[in-house]
């Protein structure tokens, strides 16, 4: 071959490349049947359970099992794409709500329904991992998107249960602050943080159930009654929340919480763990501000069914991704995980053996609405509803805030 | 003289580069492009061609990507202005062989050898509104009135995050002032001495025209990394940042993970364009100012 041949050569490739360029995009993505590793991918975003599920899979025989772990905004934000590849991931997890469905969109999930491992779980929790009448995940956690309470300073506060409306509510801050605490530490510098807030204030106050979900079709509008008195409502919380609330961080708003100088954490049980883990000894409930009176309150707070388990439809592993999923549904391995991480698990008959669990307990049989929040498929649009209560936390009117966030989710529904 | 076919020859040692700029910068431009006037999920096998709709949202009917302009533009400007002072001072001060100018480069060029993400937890520390250094520092002298929410202020917020990114860039930028600055001949100062020059003088008449080159590069390189701090950003203010830390590369990462790849290869489209245009733009200042 000569140098003019090798020319043409590289013209013509180059002219082919971008020919493929313009082309459209799509096709199908790559699977990773052919890969020889052995080693089981299990993708999922919580590092705070790493040694938990290191305990678990320490002692499950059936093949050797790797965590791939991304915290849990890179995993929203990227999982999706790499499960697709198929090299991580075999089995792996999954928010409720946008990421669940994108996923079932991408044809990921590998269809479960039948399968024994599903018999193992509470039906009514699980219904977040269902699409179609297929089961395609199953909700491993339960969690009370509900604000800590820590329940020595509540005690003192003179409030010997939860209060029943919203008056009793800011009387019960009220009280806190006099006594030199911050009464509601608020995470309103971290975006997925400072939106669990939001699940509380909405659930008594939304005219349905649905009614964050209905923003993003356009049958409510964040300017409507009912959500300017969930803006409101922030705006009356504003004093309570510790200094610089907008800016503060989950961390800071954790370790607040967990010295004891803040009687309330905004967040929820999720964060248990984290606030033992910094040596708080106090006692921990869940409490809830009833955003209403006391007649016309419908929940007394918040739960979710969240990491939804599957298993990855183009991994060529996927009899040991069920397998592997399986053994987490085992009653006695999510009870290991269960009391290892703090929190409730979805699986039927786990005997609940640490403090904090059994202290919350009473909570799996109250009344609890369905975490509202993650009914927002589109991200901008959930960001703009959230992004609305931290300007209002940050001094801007509720009206004013309520309008800015209309107009961008009227551009992006 | 250099033959025909030595020529041609050579031409061939330009190929591997051309085919790596080809492979990873010219091909993704063009689909890119073509992703654009697409309503591509990211990941489904079929799409809509929606013309040039997506690119006239982004322009005229996205409050989200004007309002992550807005806050590039914010941070580009504070960062241009403040690290390009901030190096050119250093460099003045320290320019001189000594044992105490070496140290005192080595510290200040220390925050470059960090990672994005390490610098953002450092300065996540000094923000932070109740245990950061920042406000505890204003407690103990009795500055309390001037305590700040920092990354909570909606309207400050890319500020304080351009403080953070002129801390982490300067140094780098003090060892470009140096270098052109030990190339400026002395005869140069002892002239202007001779003329009775002060110090500033010197400075305004021989230093500033002299480190023009030198300030040319140290602009254009600090306006692309104002425009690729990303990890930064997304270190200090999280992902999704809230509104008022939103800068296009983090829009365009969001809109990317809201699963509209079509929209967010349009958004990119339109922060090239913005690149190109600000660059255009200094280039022509920089020879007004400079000649």
């Amino acid at each position: 071959m000569n140098r003019r041949d090798l020319l043409r050569l590289a013209t013509g490739a180059g002219a082919a490349s971008l020919l493929a360029a313009c082309a459209g995009p799509g096709g199908s993505s790559s699977s990773d049947s052919a890969k020889s590793d052995d080693t089981l991918s299990f993708a999922h975003w919580r590092a705070e359970d790493k040694e938990v599920f290191e305990k678990i899979i320490a002692g499950y025989s059936a093949a050797k099992v790797r965590q791939d772990i991304s915290p849990s905004n890179d995993y929203q934000s990227t999982a999706l794409q790499k499960l697709r590849g198929g090299s991580v991931g075999d089995a792996f997890t999954a928010f409720r709500g946008a990421q669940f469905l994108d996923i079932a969109k991408a044809g990921v999930w590998a269809d479960l329904t039948g399968q024994a491992l599903v018999q193992k779980y509470e039906p009514a929790l699980i219904t977040a991992g269902a699409q179609d009448g297929k089961q395609l995940g199953v909700p491993y956690q339960l969690v009370f998107n509900t604000p800590l309470a820590n329940t020595d300073l509540i005690s003192k506060a003179g409030f010997g249960e939860a209060p029943k409306d919203w008056d009793g509510f800011l009387s019960l801050l009220d009280k806190l602050k006099s006594q030199g605490v911050t009464p509601f530490a608020w995470p309103g510098g971290d975006a997925a943080n400072a939106g669990q807030l939001l699940n509380v204030m909405v659930v008594n106050n939304a005219p349905t159930d649905d009614a964050l979900g209905k923003i993003e079709t356009g049958e409510n509008k964040v300017t409507d009654d009912w959500f300017l008195t969930v803006l409101k409502q922030y705006q009356q919380l504003v004093p309570y929340f510790q200094t610089g609330a907008t800016g503060t961080s989950s961390d800071a708003a954790l370790a607040l919480f967990a010295q004891g100088k803040a009687g309330l954490l905004g967040t929820g049980s999720f964060q248990v763990a984290g606030v033992r883990k910094l040596g708080a000894t106090f006692g921990i409930d869940l409490l809830a501000p009833i955003t209403t009176t006391a007649d016309k309150a419908k929940y007394e707070g918040v739960f979710n069914a969240t990491f939804i388990l599957g298993v990855n439809a183009k991994s060529g592993k996927q009899d040991a991704a069920r397998a592997w999923i399986e053994h987490l549904s085992d009653p006695e391995v999510a009870g290991v995980y269960a009391n290892g991480t703090s929190q409730h698990v979805t699986v039927k008959g786990v005997e609940y053996t640490n403090a904090d669990l059994k202290a919350l307990a009473p909570w799996l049989t109250k009344k609890t609405a369905l975490a509202p929040r993650f009914q927002f498929s589109n991200l901008d649009v959930r960001g703009a509803v959230e992004n609305a209560t931290v300007q209002v936390a940050g001094g801007k009117s509720p009206e004013e805030a309520a309008e800015a966030a209309q107009k961008v989710i009227d551009q992006k529904k | 003289m250099t033959s025909l076919r030595t020529r041609g020859t050579l031409f061939l040692f330009a190929v591997p580069a051309l085919i790596l700029y080809g492979g990873f910068f010219l091909l993704p431009a063009v689909q890119g492009l073509r992703y654009a006037t697409t309503d591509w999920d990211g990941y489904s096998s079929t799409f809509n061609d929606v013309g040039l709709s997506n690119l006239t949202d982004v322009v005229s009917d996205d409050d989200l990507f004007r309002n992550a302009l807005t806050n590039n533009l914010k941070f580009l400007l504070a960062v241009v202005v403040g690290q390009t002072a901030l190096a050119l001072l250093l460099a003045v001060l320290l320019a001189a062989r000594s044992r105490a100018s070496t140290a005192l480069r080595a510290l200040f060029f220390l925050p470059t050898v960090l990672s994005s993400v390490s610098v953002a937890f450092i300065w996540k520390f000094v923000y932070d509104p109740n245990f950061g250094l920042a406000n505890s520092l204003l407690g103990a002298v009795g500055l309390d009135r001037f305590q700040s929410a920092y990354l909570g202020d909606e309207a400050t917020a890319i500020l304080w995050v351009a403080v953070a990114q002129v801390w982490f860039h300067a140094g780098q930028m003090m060892v470009i002032y140096i270098a052109g600055i030990n190339q400026i001949p002395p005869e140069l100062y002892e002239a202007a001495k001779t003329d009775g020059a002060g110090r500033w003088q010197q400075f305004r008449h021989v230093t500033w025209p002299m480190v023009a080159p030198a300030t040319a590069l140290v602009i254009a390189y600090t306006t692309l990394q104002s425009f690729k701090a990303f990890d930064l950003i997304l270190g200090l203010a999280g992902n999704p940042p809230r509104s008022g830390l939103d800068v296009l590369a983090t829009r365009i990462y969001t809109t990317f993970a809201n699963s509209q790849l079509g929209y967010a290869a349009a958004e990119s489209v339109i922060f090239m364009i913005a690149i190109a245009a600000v660059t255009l733009l200094q280039n022509r200042a920089a020879r007004m100012v400079h000649g």
